[in-house]
């Protein structure tokens, strides 16, 4: 607008003149205004090249110590550069307090949290210095401490848009193929009035008398009146399950944002343990090898035994256990035995078991 | 509650424990068994598997040993890798009725055989090896031997966790002095000192049964596959080595030791590592000791978990991971497994003519000492 000659000569604005180098528009018609977020002092690209070219140098405002770099700048996408400092700042602080409401337990505690950000934003643009760095403190601290979280969140997000593009992307294929529908059904219909007042002309000309509302136009109208609606519903039909498609499709969309909610990560999968946290080492006696009992010996030196495999540390394995089994063991304490049967119910069956069981120690 | 007042008090607690379970369509029929599904009457979600023995005509009157020794050791076994016996009842004709856990799953061997659809790696291998070798442990920490160890008594959880099924020829670890059936474990799993007979034996037997197991899950298909035993006898001296006294002493005067006259020395690992080496070196070095012909010098399943493989890379897959069959079939697979008669492979169950079907049958109840 300020660009636009007005009366005579060209209003010279902050805007058509480099406050560095004086340059204006009206000599270097190609000039553009670059600024650094560091301090957000624009300059012409000349300039910038000029100065920075070299590697980083002070900015040139005076009063101004910032170092900058070449790299940092970039034109303004708001004519007002404090809009632009604002939104570059918000951006900032978005990305690291990225929370979604579901993150929280109540709403309550999500608006306190939205409140508090804005708080420190607000401090950040237009604080005063010590409330800037104080603020700028925390976000860096939060920054740090968080850093997991933020990551997490930041991809969920990218997550989230991506599931909405993508639906909006169906929805418009949808729409599209709608359009495409309704205008195949006109032409087709456009077709068939063609055809059917064809035929009437053809009728008339052989002299048969047909008059509009006669039985033969009445009927070919009934047909298409028909088809119109069958178009229709189909057409709702349609438009049904594509919204209902479009409702699940925000439905999936919802929940992998509902997911979030578990702030646990699955617990990082520990050294495979190959017995799968079971052991039995006896804890009342120890268990000492080649234990002997003079009952047990003369087998002991038996082939049979020996080649067919016959592991004689079981055997008294077992036995020590079998002594130490009934030890510690109080039926008071005990009520709950085997799988919902009372003590009894247990004593019935391991009575019938040993019963049966002597015979089954036979083979 | 007329009914009830005349039952004795046993009576009673069978029909309440009875009435827990509602009994579904059938998923197997067997000439041993028959499979239900069924669900609990509390929780209908509670889907159960209701093995409903029938009375046999060797056993007429009392319980079949199967059913026995099933309910005995299922009764006292409770391990995440082993298939949990929920409850028991009698019906009305005096069948026995075990409620196991349902594991939809279907079985290990389905997975075996299935290579054209199903795919796993080493990683897949190391996991389900290690919930059979706990399963295994735990049994023989237990004191009981299982004696039927083979990939369709390997089922599968909707969890994807194997557990160790079919008790039915278990039996405790026997007393010194105490003879014990050679005639157990279906014959492609059975060691050589069952197959020559010998009468005492030990936990080393099982652990031929889960190298054999481990074996075929490498090559998806089953290791030594004898038609007979001396064919099975002549396929474990061709693969693995001919037992002699060098190095199986006293293996010669074992009741049934025939061996082929053309001796086969032991093979080392190397030999191995074509074959099985899918499973890296630690593997194979696990399975030899698995196979070693001499049962005193054969790995005990607590040795086996605490080899080394177990912490190498690949590591074992999440159960929840683990490949499992795609489509139906599953529920059917249960059902024709629990129903079978143990220790007998599948076409022999079908044909009882032939010359292997009453081989695994041969248990001497009451001819012992």
């Amino acid at each position: 607008m300020s660009r636009k000659p007005s009366s005579g000569l060209p209003a010279i604005s902050s805007e058509d003149m480099c406050p560095v180098c004086k340059t204006i528009r009206y000599l270097n018609k190609d000039m553009e205004f670059l600024i650094n977020p560091e301090c957000y002092h624009s300059m012409c690209s000349n300039c910038v090249n000029r100065l920075f070219n070299d590697g980083p140098n002070q900015c040139p405002y005076a009063g101004c110590h910032r170092t900058l770099r070449r790299k940092g700048f970039r034109s303004a996408f708001f004519g007002d550069l404090s809009v632009e400092r604002e939104v570059d700042i918000r951006r900032r602080v978005a990305a690291v307090f990225n929370q979604a409401e579901d993150d929280f337990e109540t709403l309550r505690d999500y608006n306190n949290y939205l409140q508090m950000v804005e708080d420190l934003t607000f401090d950040l643009v237009s604080g005063s210095d010590a409330a800037r760095r104080a603020a700028e403190a925390t976000l860096q601290q939060w920054e740090a401490e968080h850093r997991a979280d933020i990551e997490r969140n930041r991809k969920a997000g990218r997550e989230a848009d991506e599931q909405s593009r993508r639906r909006l992307a169906a929805e418009r294929e949808a729409a599209r193929q709608r359009r495409v529908e309704a205008l195949r059904e006109a032409e087709e219909e456009k077709r068939e009035r063609a055809r059917s007042r064809e035929a009437e002309l053809d009728s008339l000309a052989k002299g048969e008398v047909v008059s509009a509302g006669g039985p033969a136009g009445g009927a070919q109208q009934r047909v298409q009146l028909k088809r119109r609606g069958q178009a229709a519903v189909n057409a709702a039909a349609a438009s049904a399950a594509g919204t209902g498609a479009a409702a699940a499709a925000a439905d999936v969309g919802r929940l992998s944002i509902r997911g979030l909610k578990e702030k646990k990560a699955p617990a990082p999968e520990g050294p495979y343990d190959p017995f799968g946290g079971m052991d039995f080492v006896p804890s009342r006696y120890k268990l000492h090898d080649g234990l002997s009992h003079p009952a047990i010996d003369k087998y002991k030196a038996d082939p049979g035994h020996i080649t067919g495999g016959y592991n004689f540390d079981d055997y008294t394995a077992r036995a020590l256990y079998e002594a130490f089994a009934g030890l510690a063991v109080f039926v008071e304490d005990e009520k709950e035995v085997g799988i919902g049967l009372s003590a009894g119910e247990v004593a019935t069956i391991s009575a019938g078991m040993i019963a049966v069981g002597d015979k089954m120690e036979l083979d | 509650m007329a009914v009830t007042m005349t039952l004795d008090p046993i009576e009673q607690l069978n029909e309440d424990e009875k009435r827990k379970y509602i009994k579904g369509k059938k998923l197997g029929e067997g000439t041993y068994a028959n499979v239900y599904l069924g669900h609990s009457r509390q929780d209908p979600s509670q889907l159960v598997a209701i093995k409903k023995i029938k009375v046999q005509q060797q056993y007429q009157d009392g319980m079949a040993p199967d059913a026995v020794r099933e309910l005995k050791y299922l009764r006292e076994l409770h391990h995440p890798n082993i298939i949990s016996l929920l409850s028991v009842f009698s019906s009305k004709d005096q069948n026995l009725n075990l409620v196991l856990e349902y594991l939809p799953l279907g079985d290990l061997e389905m997975l075996i055989r299935d290579v054209d659809r199903v795919r796993y790696g080493a990683g897949d291998i190391k996991a389900w090896m290690g919930m059979l070798t706990r399963a295994v442990w735990f049994c023989h920490d237990n004191f009981v031997l299982h004696r039927d160890i083979k990939p369709n008594n390997l089922l599968i959880a909707a969890d994807g966790e194997v557990k160790l099924a079919d008790f039915g020829l278990a039996r405790s670890f026997a007393d010194p002095g105490r003879r014990m059936t050679a005639n157990v474990i279906t014959r492609w799993y059975r060691p050589p000192e069952l197959l020559f007979g010998a009468r005492h034996y030990g936990g080393a037997a099982d652990i031929w049964s889960v190298g054999m197991v481990f074996a075929e899950l490498i090559i998806r298909a089953p290791f030594l596959a004898g038609n007979t035993e001396v064919e099975q006898i002549s396929l474990i001296c061709k693969h693995i080595g001919t037992p002699t006294e060098d190095n199986w002493p006293g293996v010669t005067r074992l009741r049934e030791y025939t061996v082929p006259s053309e001796v086969v020395p032991v093979w080392g690992k190397e030999a191995y590592m074509g074959r099985f080496g899918a499973v890296g070196a630690d593997g194979v070095d696990l399975l030899v000791r698995t196979v070693a012909l001499d049962p005193k010098k054969r790995i005990t399943a607590r040795e086996m978990l605490e080899h080394r493989w177990w912490r190498t890379d690949p590591k074992p897959t999440r159960k929840e991971d683990l490949p499992r069959k795609s489509g139906g079939g599953a529920e059917e697979k249960m059902g024709a497994d629990l129903k079978r008669r143990n220790g007998i492979l599948e076409d022999e169950a079908n044909n009882s003519n032939s010359r292997g079907a009453k081989v695994a049958r041969k248990l001497d109840f009451g001819q012992g000492k």
